[in-house]
């Protein structure tokens, strides 16, 4: 890059900066500039993405595991070029065969006898109508939900949603839902009753801190919704697609849900696309009701074209394997990082490359975030519980890429405990703090 | 260091011009929190009471059950509450110490950048 191409590009930068402060939220600027994150995406390609000012990134955040195939998979880019030599969105109301394959590749890949799909075009549409099947499939109205759970900001996701802070301005929100701490298998025995629709769970907590909960747990939850006729509604929308070593974390149990929801890396990195999944069973209240519930771009040709590709590039390059193996390579480095610096760092967990790091102190989350950047790595904390550092990358990533990772981690740790951090920001006007009196001698 | 006086001179500045700023109230009309505040370097201690958006109390001492505890040193707090500093950096630097609900972290920056944008 000449100099005259970097002046340019910082130029775009601030630019960028500046018009994204005047027209979506100056707030959202100033953080992310105080905190080191004024990234504005250019380049993107596999693990990894490159600000506008050229400064390389591992992208461990992926939009919250939304890139499992990476950035612009050459394959799926390949997919969606074509696709846009034929196809658009499509037609709502019509079946289309990119509907009709994708539909199907679900039912073949889903566990069990999930073999339904109802498209949409986000996680929170997907939980939306998770809900909505529920309650019409059951004719009951009460949903039970987690403590810290996250399934979305729509209407009936944000009713299940375990955060007072993100429910509260908005209420009030649905009727009918009820929260039980995640992993506690007594708590959700007791709260389910012959009222109850549906159990939505994440089989590991996300935003509420990568929280793996214990051996057995979904199990005993398959077993309580069974007992009571509740459906059970797993929301695999940042665990699907091989995050955790397996296709869905649910098979880490032999667990079979009625109802999963999976969206952000079904599209690839490209395509906006989410997925509701069910059994026959609980399709039988769409037969009467074929139009009750409609989207759309939810499931567009475009989309389902970029999925069936997303799909077979998971398929095709053992994603779900590496995974498992990157995954392994990750947690043990994690864990020598956490026991070198156990004063900073309290618990290692996760499950494939779905990874948490715990810190002692909540503002370790931000100010990790910070110095992970200077080592060239993009990680946020967790929305639910900012003390747990996500660290969630692109299932395509390398011994190498862990490896990178791992030190980076190493020194941001070593730089934060020295108490290093940006400069203080310059006044621009006069100091309002009166003189302090001469002291008195 | 700062004397206590220092920092109730500060507090008082503070709460008159987050109370007297409209947009300020209006937005932070659903944030009721009790803050308290510890100076690392004198050990003086205060609490904000803040009802509605309103700061409705600054007592010296810890008042109630906290939601947010903010421990920097007493110069720190003086410059903060005058408008002359940007938290963030300091927060970064673990300078100034914030155990609470990062989006009440988000809050407390927000009021700094909408009633002082230049500071």
């Amino acid at each position: 890059m000449t100099d005259q191409d970097a002046a340019s590009r910082a130029i775009d930068k601030q630019q960028a900066l500046a018009e994204f402060g005047r027209y979506v939220n100056p707030q959202k600027v100033r953080v992310l500039r105080t905190a080191g994150l004024d990234i504005v995406e250019g380049r993107r390609s596999g693990a990894w993405v490159w600000d506008v000012d050229g400064t390389r990134y591992l992208d461990c955040f992926t939009s919250a595991g939304s890139f499992n195939v990476g950035r612009r998979h050459p394959r799926v880019v390949a997919a969606a070029k074509a696709a846009l030599d034929e196809l658009d969105h499509g037609n709502f109301l019509l079946a289309s065969a990119q509907k009709a394959e994708l539909a199907h590749r679900l039912a073949d890949l889903a566990p069990g006898d999930l073999t339904c799909t109802t498209f949409g075009t986000g996680g929170g549409e997907a939980v939306d109508f998770a809900l909505k099947v529920a309650r019409g499939s059951t004719g009951r109205p009460r949903i039970v939900s987690t403590v810290n759970g996250y399934h979305g900001h729509t209407g009936f996701a944000l009713s299940a949603g375990g955060r007072d802070t993100f429910r509260e301005p908005f209420e009030p929100l649905m009727p009918e839902f009820a929260f039980v701490p995640f992993g506690d298998a007594d708590a959700l025995r007791d709260a389910v009753d012959e009222r109850t629709a549906g159990v939505i769970l994440e089989p590991i907590q996300g935003e509420g801190g990568i929280v793996v909960p214990p051996e057995g747990y979904l199990a005993a939850a398959r077993q309580t919704c069974d007992a009571t006729g509740a459906l059970l509604i797993l929301d695999e929308i940042q665990t699907g697609f091989g995050r955790t070593g397996r296709w869905f974390a649910s098979e880490h149990e032999g667990v079979v849900p009625d109802v999963m929801t999976v969206a952000k890396s079904l599209g690839g990195s490209l395509a906006a696309i989410s997925a509701t999944i069910y059994t026959e069973d609980v399709r039988e209240f769409l037969i009467p009701h074929p139009f009750i519930h409609l989207s759309t771009f939810g499931g567009s040709d475009l989309a389902c074209a970029i999925a069936l590709a997303t799909i077979d590039v998971i398929a095709d390059e053992g994603l779900v394997e590496n995974a498992a193996r990157m995954g392994a390579r990750l947690h043990d480095g994690l864990s020598a990082v956490a026991a070198e610096y156990s004063d900073v760092i309290a618990q290692t967990r996760g499950r494939g490359l779905m990874a948490g790091l715990k810190y002692r102190e909540d503002s370790f989350g931000p100010r990790m975030s910070y110095h992970l950047s200077r080592h060239g790595v993009l990680a946020f904390y967790s929305g639910n519980e900012p003390s747990v550092m996500r660290l969630m990358p692109s299932l395509v990533v390398t011994a190498d890429d862990v490896d990178y990772l791992l030190g980076a981690l190493e020194a941001a740790v070593k730089d934060a405990r020295s108490g290093a951090g940006p400069d203080d920001a310059p006044t621009t006007r006069q100091r309002r703090r009166p003189q302090r009196a001469a002291a008195t001698p | 260091m700062a004397t206590w006086d220092e920092i109730a001179e500060a507090l008082d500045d503070y709460t008159v011009t987050c109370n007297g700023n409209e947009r300020l109230r209006k937005m932070q009309r659903d944030w009721t929190r009790q803050l308290h505040f510890v100076c690392s370097d004198t050990g003086d201690t205060f609490s904000m009471d803040v009802r509605s958006g309103e700061i409705v109390a600054t007592p010296p001492g810890h008042v109630g059950v906290p939601d947010i505890v903010v421990t920097a040193d007493s110069e720190t707090f003086c410059d903060m509450f005058w408008g002359d500093l940007n938290p963030m950096p300091k927060y970064l630097r673990g300078e100034i110490q914030v155990r609470g609900s990062q989006e009440d972290v988000m809050r407390l920056d927000a009021i700094s950048y909408v009633i002082w944008p230049d500071a």
